[in-house]
């Protein structure tokens, strides 16, 4: 009898692909301090960030590539959080914090705050989770006919995504004169960021993240069906809402500094659950180290691709991300038996 | 274990499935539910294991009322496998198990030494040992099948309420999952309550039979007094012959349309 041998082999499979994935990340890291408008050496930025004086390459590194390559990495890791416990919540490997209209709830808060209420902007991450879990509770409660059906909840996802899409639009051409801050926000945009975004940005990624390790057992639970698991002894509602509203947390501390990112959540998940498996103990970090991969490269070849242009790497995500979705829309049922 | 539903009535939004209907359920039997489709066994099933809020009546589990019972509490001692689960795909076999623990730990902790003792008890009760370490995707149907009885079995419960449990199965693992259900019930004293559509295996392998026709009782009693020629004409609008056969304790069901 030898039960614990299986368990650890996939133990140590899990861990080699974290220490992979920190490689590439730490890789990634590297080349985005490098790369950009102005080129430095590796040498270069050494001597300079490590000097006393205030040279054009240490501001360049420290005050514009540094808060973005960290925010990158929160962002990437919470959102692909947000979106893995979303599927696990709805029962639906689509669900997406960005295509289901849960960012896009954020995000009309967040934007109604900015141009309406410009006195409230530092409490824009709040009203972004208000606007987020309200976008959540609107989906859910949509798709509910005595139950979930998967196609229904992305159904109603999209209208809810589309309804706010257009009051946005509406919100934003009667306020075309203070439109700046806004636009940058809907295309999904790193572009700018400095450390107090940065400072916001870790605290409530920070929480979420935190919060999204509590989750776990419950995503699992979750994953064997509604019956079973109350059948378990398990509370499903409340367990639903309780993951819904870490996962609308997550999405909203994103939205409320970088704008609104799809398909992150989406992908990322799906390529972790390839592999890890769908055990959420495995998943859902893998997820996070993937996402903050995914995301920095994502933000790197947008602000390198086209010179003398970024390109605001929601639209890099999109253009990746559109593809993916209809592939797995194709695939499903094959994808990971929800 | 004794449950005691009276005048229930059970239903979806505005529909009552189920009108002023009791039953009661004894500790340490075997007992099946039949009835036609749509007469609302299942309903009544899910009612008494709360996974269905019933609109009117009382259901008393061993004197104490249904609705006062906690979610977890209530799973220490009743087991359930719905007509409807999954699990993904790459789930372990004793990691699926492993979830029967669920209601009797706190939502942080692990499995401790006793869990995993009654886990290995649970798989090899139904014969699910040597797949232990295979993935869901690999077991067959009727594999499957007793992978989750382990699961729910794994809950310790004193009585195990299964919802069709034969359905998609084909005829040798149909039987091998009544000998499994016979099996718990005799060796483990685990009471059994099942919706049943074979009613030849319903003879065979419950105590008592409960029959319900339009969300009501039509009878209940000992296998051989409630299957009769005049039931399955009135319940099932079926003429048949109950023919008792040497050698065999239960009578057989012949079916005239087929003869």
């Amino acid at each position: 009898m030898n039960p614990k041998r299986e368990t650890k082999v996939s133990a140590l499979r899990v861990g080699t692909i974290w220490l992979i994935l920190l490689a590439v990340l730490a890789v990634l890291a590297v080349l985005a301090i490098n790369v950009g408008s102005a080129k430095y050496s590796v040498y270069q930025i050494i001597t300079a960030v490590f000097s006393k004086e205030k040279s054009t390459v240490k501001i360049i590194v420290m005050n514009l590539r540094m808060p973005r390559l960290i925010l990158a990495c929160l962002i990437g890791a919470s959102l692909s959080s947000s979106g893995a416990i979303l599927q696990s919540v709805m029962r639906n490997p689509l669900a997406d914090p960005g295509t289901i209209g849960v960012s896009a709830g954020a995000g009309t808060a967040a934007t109604t705050i900015l141009l309406l209420f410009p006195h409230l902007t530092g409490s824009v991450p709040l009203f972004a989770f208000g606007g987020a879990a309200l976008a959540c509770f609107l989906i859910y409660s949509m798709a509910w006919k005595g139950g979930v059906d998967p196609v229904r909840i992305i159904l109603s996802g999209v209208a809810v995504n589309s309804v706010l899409g257009a009051y946005n639009a509406l919100l934003q051409m009667m306020h075309t004169d203070s439109l700046e801050g806004v636009l940058a926000f809907m295309n999904g945009s790193l572009s700018g960021r400095n450390w107090t975004h940065v400072r916001v940005c870790a605290v409530y990624a920070g929480v979420g993240i935190f919060l999204s390790l509590l989750c776990i057992k419950g995503a699992n639970i979750l994953q064997l069906g509604d019956e079973m698991a109350r059948s378990l002894g398990v509370n499903v509602n409340r367990t639903r809402v309780l993951l819904s509203a870490v996962s609308a947390f997550l999405a909203a501390a994103t939205v409320s500094v970088a704008g609104m990112i799809g398909f992150v959540g989406l992908v990322v998940p799906h390529i972790a659950r390839i592999l890890v498996g769908s055990d959420y103990k495995h998943m859902l970090p893998t997820s996070m180290l993937l996402g903050a991969d995914v995301l920095l490269l994502a933000d790197t070849i947008g602000r390198t691709a086209v010179k003398g242009m970024e390109i605001p790497v929601g639209i890099v995500m999109s253009v990746v991300g559109g593809p993916f979705f209809l592939y797995m829309l194709r695939k499903k049922g094959k994808v990971s038996g929800y | 274990m004794d449950i005691k539903g009276q005048k229930l009535k059970i239903g979806y939004g505005g529909h009552p499935v189920v009108e002023n209907l009791s039953i009661s359920v004894r500790p340490g039997v075997i007992t099946s539910i039949i009835g036609p489709n749509g007469s609302g066994k299942s309903t009544v099933l899910k009612a008494l294991t709360r996974l269905l809020a019933y609109q009117s009546g009382t259901i008393c589990v061993n004197g104490k009322d249904l609705r006062k019972f906690a979610a977890k509490e209530f799973a220490k001692v009743v087991g359930v496998l719905p007509q409807m689960h999954s699990a993904p795909p790459d789930f372990m076999v004793k990691e699926l198990v492993g979830y029967g623990r669920v209601p009797h730990q706190k939502w942080y902790a692990k499995n401790d030494n006793e869990d995993r003792r009654i886990i290995e008890w649970a798989m090899k009760a139904t014969g699910v040992w040597e797949l232990r370490d295979k993935c869901i995707n690999e077991c067959s149907g009727g594999e499957c099948q007793r992978v989750w009885i382990a699961t729910v079995l794994a809950q310790q419960p004193e009585v195990l309420f299964l919802d069709e449990p034969t359905t998609y199965l084909d005829i040798s693992h149909q039987l091998e999952m009544m000998q499994l259900v016979k099996k718990l019930n005799k060796e483990n004293g685990i009471g059994v309550v099942m919706v049943l559509h074979d009613l030849s295996q319903a003879l065979e392998v419950s105590d008592w039979i409960v029959v319900i026709k339009d969300g009501e009782k039509y009878d209940e009693g000992a296998p051989e007094d409630v299957i009769t020629s005049k039931m399955m004409k009135d319940v099932y609008d079926v003429d048949c012959d109950i023919l008792h056969v040497p050698g065999r304790n239960k009578p057989l069901i012949a079916f005239r349309e087929l003869a």
